[in-house]
């Protein structure tokens, strides 16, 4: 996901005249300024205009958002078990979909494509609406499985697309190399396959994991509010105008995805065949 | 021969990869489970195949699947109290209510909860929603379904226009209070109580709470403010900016719009009862003009209306606007002591009246919980939960039992609650109180707000 | 014979979910507009929900409102995303860092991103009190509405914090592919920098361009939360006021719910459409 770029370019001789640094700074503070306020309010007691720092400061936020009144870890939980649940899901459903799209012509290829497309184009929203009523015959509305599933329709297609993307440039005739020499299937998959999709697979299931994560009107309608989830708290609490408790739980809400970018970059660095999946998305 | 060897390993592979991944979540999956115990009950088909949850997310739609809602239907009528308790053991009600108030929030969780756990080991699942009506919604939604017995829903905080839809909708388990041993302490010969917005309770559910509307205003900034509506239509045009109301979709809104609807009318009298049509097109116009008088001295013109309460207090607190109004005075001393609002924050009713409510609880039809649904309402009417409940440091609302009826100790502990300075004498408040319209009235002048003032 | 199976195979799993889910809850979403509701006795297929919403003003403003927030969120994210772009893809010291903050927030959920641009840009947010402390302003009215104000600038200023590094990655990660190859020639045959930008970068671009824009186009025109957080009261984002019409307690504006579901739908099925064919005729080029 860094661009680590290792290509050299001629280009790389220039430094960055003053002009451009100042609105590189600008964008970047821009980009990362919505995040301050919501940090201070986490342990502002009254922030009210015309202050310009609070007035007063406490860690109650944090203690409710602690209690176990709050429900914000058992949500913290949930959140990660279905992101981690569809990653894993859209994993085993879209490689080999992404192996075919990939790494085959067939009739048909296209619409296939455009039906994989589609759910990442077409909103959440207008599906969930008609899927509620099924949902509910089923006894899936309220349930997590239900929420885990309706969470696929828009991870699955992201991890399909960029595994079509990875294996596209994928040489197959490895794996037969290494099953001519006596490698089992498995080994072939763990010692061959794996090893070179594997920045393609850890971008997209960044992807889809980042997507679920942040699911809020899907949750919201096929949970019906039992199946709570941070966005949902968030939402409440945002509306309530409990400014400080909605700022601490958006810090405990950005850390994962944090934390998961800077692994990924770590892994990812200087890899710039894991980037042209990007394109697919 | 090679090529079919390749494809042969080249599916084994995915299906061991496939394989592998299955088995390395499934742990997971049972922890999810294993999270959600009453999900868990009410599926007992599915308690122990992890598998066939597993391959049915594969095929999803293709799979048979339907023995879900086979479970045996709670029997509805109980021959006493006694009974109703030993069913409610060991159950769970899921109680649905506004969940924005930190504070509500642990008391419901904290103090109710636990006692609930203690008492009569039921455990309390408090589910926190923006807005009644989605719970109501839910109910709904499950009834289309043909869920009539294994709902999601066993609880919710309700009254006015969401307890019309479900009552009229026949979506409410009713005529159980004669089996509640805490009923005694309700007052029901009083109307405000027996009637939920002009809409009789009929033993469809149990109130929680009374609330009397109330403005409130920063002592510090603000040196008289206006103490009627005449005098407020005044204010507004002498303090531009300084004052907005929210929008009619929202709870407090509606209530302010009537007030003015009210003084339009010359009083609630003429609109109590069941709509009326020419009664509501002679008064409308009248309300409408006074408020498209106001507003454009509003804030913001008038061109927008906050969408929540929420809203109008973060005016308020941030001095956009002077006024602030709830339908829950209590909300004044919590904003004080939340931070929120200023210590110099002051209330005052109004010198026509302002309208009062009771908000109750009740349980969906389609309750699976019922009778522990009934303990925890019960729970909820002692003295015990009440006096909590009172306190102002936890909550501070007003009782709904008639603390007249509870003994000399319990009445005394009631009287001697300390008050918090920004919250208006409950006693001095009621002194002129307003019924609530009919639900139908409610929405027509609602619908007349969107059409008339809000474009 | 496995041959033929192999492809089938391979895409079933994922082809029978993405049916079942997506084209099924479309179809269920599709025939609820209609008004097929059997469960309350209603099987017959009618128009009204359409007709109902066609001829009230209201959707017509909310589509508009939605229309112009999506248009104007994709032009702007786009244009900052391509200057980003054009500065990131440069070496320069400090470049890994800034590339670290340029992704961050395609990290962070859109809500917490709301939540921060309302404590922000609100009338007393954090630049309306700077700008007391300045004396700028006397008051809190005084400063610009950009959050709940009828421009919805707080929703669109949402939406371009959010999808510049989103569509800035996606146009890094086209540079990467094709190099500076064709601009060194285009500079060498005597072209300036701007002429090398717009007639050999941007050509090459526009692909992966498009299909972010219309990605980011159709995902704003779909989202709920954030016009539900940054909104005003009237008129509401498209979304938002199909979610309100879906949960409200008369069931009979469920329809309505449906159908606009299915005019959102069906304009984000236009956009792909339109990708399809602009794909194609890149592809042919």
């Amino acid at each position: 996901m860094l661009m680590q770029t290792n290509r050299h370019t001629e280009n790389s001789r220039d430094g960055l005249s003053g002009p451009v640094w100042f609105s590189l700074i600008l964008l970047v503070s821009w980009l990362v300024l919505p995040l301050i306020p919501l940090a201070i309010w986490s342990v502002s007691r009254s922030w009210y205009f015309p202050d310009i720092i609070p007035s007063a400061f406490s860690l109650r936020a944090w203690n409710y958002v602690f209690s176990n009144t709050s429900d914000v870890l058992p949500a913290l939980g949930v959140t990660t078990l279905i992101a981690l649940c569809a990653t894993l899901l859209s994993v085993i459903i879209g490689l080999p979909a992404g192996r075919a799209l990939g790494l085959y012509q067939f009739r048909g290829k296209a619409l296939v494509e455009l039906l994989i497309l589609a759910p990442t184009i077409v909103p959440g929203i207008a599906v969930a609406l008609g899927l509620h009523v099924v949902f509910l015959s089923l006894g899936l509305a309220g349930s997590y499985l239900g929420v885990l599933i309706v969470h696929l329709i828009p991870t699955l297609p992201y991890m399909v697309l960029v595994m079509a993307g990875v294996f596209a440039n994928y040489n197959p005739d490895t794996e037969a190399q290494a099953r001519s020499l006596g490698a089992s299937a498995i080994q072939t998959f763990f010692y061959v396959t794996l090893p070179a999709i594997l920045p393609g697979l850890l971008i997209g299931s960044l992807f889809t994991f980042l997507v679920s994560w942040s699911q809020y009107i899907l949750t919201l309608l096929i949970g019906g509010g039992r199946v709570v989830t941070l966005p949902l708290l968030l939402f409440n609490f945002a509306s309530a105008g409990r400014n400080d408790i909605t700022g601490a739980i958006s810090m405990i809400y950005i850390l994962p995805g944090v934390v998961l970018l800077l692994l990924g970059a770590r892994h990812l660095t200087g890899r710039s065949r894991a980037v042209e999946s990007l394109r697919q998305i | 021969m090679y090529l079919i060897s390749k494809i042969c390993s080249e599916l084994t592979s995915i299906w061991r990869t496939r394989h592998e991944l299955l088995t390395r979540i499934t742990p997971k999956v049972r922890c999810f489970k294993i999270k959600e115990p009453e999900n868990m009950s009410r599926y007992p088909s599915f308690k122990n195949s992890i598998w066939r949850r597993l391959s049915f997310l594969v095929v999803i739609f293709t799979l048979v699947y339907f023995p879900l809602s086979a479970q045996a239907t709670e029997k509805v009528g109980y021959e006493n109290w006694d009974e109703v308790v030993a069913t409610a053991k060991g159950g769970t009600v899921n109680w649905f209510m506004w969940g924005g108030a930190d504070n509500i929030n642990q008391y419901v969780t904290d103090y109710i909860g636990k006692e609930l756990q203690k008492r009569h080991d039921i455990s309390l699942n408090r589910i926190g929603i923006n807005d009644t009506a989605e719970a109501v919604n839910i109910v709904l939604g499950e009834k289309q379904a043909g869920i009539d017995d294994n709902g999601s829903v066993d609880l919710i905080w309700i009254n006015g226009g969401n307890f019309r839809t479900m009552k009229q909708g026949n979506l409410l388990f009713c005529g159980y209070h004669g089996l509640l041993p805490n009923n005694q302490f309700v007052n029901w010969q009083d109307p405000s109580i027996a009637n939920d917005f002009g809409l009789s309770v009929d033993e469809c559910e149990v109130p929680w709470n009374r609330a009397q509307f109330a403005f409130a205003y920063d002592s510090a900034r603000t040196q008289s403010p206006p103490k009627s509506i005449p005098q407020l239509i005044g204010w507004v045009k002498e303090n531009p900016g300084a004052f907005t109301y929210p929008a009619a979709t929202d709870f407090n809104g509606s209530v302010f719009i009537r007030h003015v609807f009210y003084h339009a009318a010359g009083g609630p009298e003429a609109l109590l009862g069941d709509f009326d049509q020419d009664k509501f097109d002679a008064v409308a116009p009248k309300a409408w003009a006074i408020l498209n008088e106001m507003k454009p001295y509003l804030w913001r013109e008038g061109t927008t209306y906050p969408n929540a309460i929420a809203s109008l207090a973060q005016l308020f607190a941030n001095r956009e606007v002077a006024l602030y109004f709830d339908y829950d005075p209590a909300i004044f001393g919590i904003n004080v002591e939340n931070g929120i609002f200023p210590e110099t924050t002051r209330s005052y009713g109004l010198d026509d009246g302002t309208i009062g409510n009771t908000n109750y609880v009740a349980i969906p039809y389609n309750s699976p919980n019922k009778a522990a649904a009934m303990v925890a309402a019960n729970f909820i009417l002692s003295a015990a939960a009440q006096y909590e409940k009172a306190k102002p440091d936890v909550w501070g609302a007003a009782p709904a039992i008639d603390v007249g009826r509870l003994t000399k100790e319990e009445k005394s502990r009631f009287t001697e609650l300390p008050r918090h300075p920004a919250v208006i004498d409950p006693a001095a408040l009621s002194q002129k109180s307003l019924p609530e319209l009919h639900p139908d009235w409610i929405s027509a002048i609602e619908k007349g707000w969107q059409e008339n003032v809000a474009k | 014979m496995l041959e033929r199976w192999k492809i089938p195979l391979l895409l079933s799993p994922a082809l029978l979910l993405i049916a079942g889910l997506f084209l099924g809850g479309l179809f269920l979403g599709l025939i609820g507009s209609l008004g097929y509701m059997p469960l309350l006795g209603r099987e017959e297929l009618n128009l009204d929900a359409y007709r109902n919403i066609l001829f009230s003003t209201g959707f017509y403003q909310s589509f508009l409102l939605t229309f112009y927030i999506s248009l104007m969120s994709t032009i702007i994210a786009s244009a900052l995303a391509i200057g980003a772009a054009l500065i990131l893809r440069r070496h320069f010291i400090g470049r890994s860092v800034i590339n670290f903050l340029f992704q961050l927030n395609l990290t962070v959920p859109h809500l917490v991103g709301a939540v921060g641009i309302l404590y922000l840009f609100s009338q007393s947010g954090f630049f309306a009190r700077l700008a007391f402390e300045f004396r700028l302003i006397s008051g809190p009215s005084d400063f610009p509405a950009m959050i709940y104000d009828p421009l919805a600038i707080g929703i669109i200023l949402q939406y371009v914090w959010k999808e510049v590094p989103f569509i800035g990655m996606i146009l890094l990660a086209n540079m990467q592919t094709f190099g500076h190859d064709y601009e060194a020639v285009s500079r060498t045959l005597g072209a300036n920098r701007w002429q090398s930008f717009r007639f050999v970068l941007l050509p090459l671009l526009s692909p992966g361009l498009l299909a972010a824009a219309l990605i980011v186009f159709a995902f704003t025109f779909g989202a709920y939360e954030i016009p539900a957080l940054l909104g005003q009261s009237y008129p509401a984002a498209l979304p938002v006021l199909a979610y309100q019409s879906f949960t409200d307690v008369d069931l009979n504006a469920r329809p309505e719910a449906l159908a606009m579901a299915m005019i959102i739908a069906l304009l984000s099925a236009v956009m792909i459409f339109g990708y399809a064919r602009l794909a194609r005729r890149y592809m042919r080029s």
